[in-house]
């Protein structure tokens, strides 16, 4: 399968810093999305080490197999999965251990969101409340659980979906990267078929754009990359009262046509890289 | 206000509202809709709303409950269903808003925040048993622990019971689907499973499934029981304690 990418960042139109962080590492087709948090300039930190530490942990571990694996990450998954889960539990020690060193940084911490594709097998692992979401057969599903306040009482039964839209205390994390020595990291494996579309975002696309919006969004726009700047924008035009950022991948069939030799460089795309402050 | 009449030989022998404290169903007088006959035990089940949806619970009674007559440990009413103990069934009559009295309550209770915060564990245990208090008919739910189960009833597939662990379960001929459908002619994906944060909702893949023999149109809620059928397979979806 060809895997295209595509991501973008912006502050939207009340804060005056973006905490955000993602990156598309497409050798590996690995793509990861963090959103900070922390007085000061500090959410911008723990979101950029949280990222460099995952994407960093996965390179080294790509041409060293036998790489140490943090966390203990459960057996019955796949080697992938495994190595992706023991990357955010990395990150969560080095923003934990940074912030312990450097008295100013307390209390900072980040989500992660990261995907990992070989293949038609996709592993996710997951901390917080940014999301991943898959578009297929015009039906756009979450496949990550938000660990805030507010998604856990709908899954307890205490409020409903809609009042959860609603309530104030959406932004109560229950879990985060970097507040605590050891974090818990959900994990996710699935199997992916031509034509499907990845969505990972933080929470200001999903606080401001519908689920049907989003949907429609991508179904509109082919390209990935205007996909995403897309969807921002639909974020800001609503209030943008966070920080948004979107990575979106498309999924498709590699040609085998007989003319399909002709055709340069079809599986070559070079990495994009986004980082906070937009250097 | 939603209420339940329990019916006997075609006749309404007594009709009790639903409000937000829960009926309690059995052959003891002292419950809120007492059913005089030996097949009833004396706390035999209990309705209630969980958040918006109306729930029926056994409390582990000798002879069951049953919806629609499906035996049933825990299930979510609808309105029209009927609930069966013992000789007797009860009607319900879920055609007006559920009743939510504490909603005034919480929302003072919960103040306004922007910053992103994280809870630790002893906050986090705080904050969650104080709003299970405000939704006070919730706490007997919260103990128990349902496990969402696909009994194969018929058709071919590699397993005849699936647990659904996975926020997205498919079902096909795929090698990485969970369900996998063996067999010629079966599309990779013929349709999937997602677990959302208020339940299980079943969606069309390559097939349109059936959910109790209707064909569903977009993403439909699975309740405890239900039958889908799809790509020649015949499925229960049930909620294991």
């Amino acid at each position: 399968m060809r895997i295209l990418g595509g991501g973008a960042t912006d502050v939207g139109r009340v804060r005056s810093n973006n905490e955000d962080c993602f990156r598309l590492v497409q050798p590996l087709n690995l793509f990861v999305l963090s959103d900070g948090m922390g007085g000061e300039a500090h959410g911008e930190i723990a979101s950029a080490l949280a990222v460099e530490t995952v994407v960093k942990h996965c390179m080294e571990a790509d041409s060293n197999a036998s790489a140490p694996l943090y966390g203990n990450p459960p057996a019955g998954l796949s080697a992938q999965t495994k190595r992706l889960m023991s990357a955010v539990h990395l990150a969560n020690r080095n923003i934990y251990k940074s912030a312990q060193e450097h008295p100013e940084q307390a209390g900072m911490g980040a989500t992660l969101t990261a995907l990992w594709i070989s293949g038609d097998a996709l592993s996710i692992a997951h901390v917080g409340d940014s999301r991943a979401y898959l578009l297929r057969n015009g039906t756009l599903q979450q496949l990550t659980n938000d660990h805030s306040l507010v998604a856990e009482q709908v899954r307890r039964g205490i409020i409903s979906a809609s009042e959860a839209e609603q309530s104030e205390m959406q932004s109560v994390l229950l879990r985060a990267l970097g507040t605590q020595a050891e974090v818990e990291v959900d994990s996710e494996e699935q199997a992916l078929f031509a034509r499907d579309l990845l969505l990972l975002c933080s929470d200001g696309l999903t606080r401001m754009v519908t689920d049907p919006e989003i949907a429609g969004t991508l179904q509109a726009e082919m390209d990935p990359q205007k996909a995403a700047d897309r969807l921002i924008a639909l974020a800001n035009e609503t209030g943008g009262i966070d920080n948004i950022s979107v990575i979106v991948i498309r999924l498709e069939n590699e040609s085998k046509g007989w003319f399909s030799w002709l055709r340069p460089g079809g599986r070559k795309h070079a990495g994009k890289n986004g980082t906070a402050g937009g250097h | 206000m939603p209420k339940l009449s329990l019916m006997f030989e075609g006749k309404t022998v007594k009709e009790v509202p639903i409000g937000n404290r829960p009926i309690t169903i059995g052959r003891s007088p002292d419950n809120d809709l007492p059913v005089d006959n030996l097949a009833v035990s004396n706390h035999h089940a209990r309705v209630y709303y969980e958040g918006a949806r109306l729930v029926v619970e056994d409390l582990d009674s000798l002879n069951g409950t049953f919806v629609n007559d499906l035996r049933i440990e825990r299930a979510t009413l609808h309105d029209g269903d009927s609930i069966h103990v013992g000789k007797h069934y009860i009607k319900v009559d879920a055609s007006h808003d559920a009743p939510m009295p504490y909603d005034m309550g919480r929302k003072a209770a919960a103040p306004a925040i922007n910053e992103t915060m994280v809870l630790d564990t002893k906050a986090r245990r705080e904050m969650l048993s104080q709003a299970a208090a405000m939704g006070e008919r919730t706490q007997f739910a919260s103990g128990r622990i349902k496990v969402p189960t696909i009994l194969v009833l018929s058709g071919k597939t590699a397993n005849k019971e699936y647990i659904l662990t996975n926020k997205l379960t498919t079902i096909g001929k795929s090698a990485m689907a969970t369900v996998r459908l063996t067999g010629w002619f079966k599309p990779e994906m013929a349709a999937q499973i997602s677990q959302r944060d208020d339940g299980y909702y079943i969606g069309p893949g390559a097939k349109t499934p059936a959910v109790n023999g209707t064909p569903i149109a977009g993403p439909v809620r699975l309740n405890d029981g239900d039958l889908i059928e799809v790509s020649g397979v015949r499925m229960n979806f049930i909620f294991r304690e």
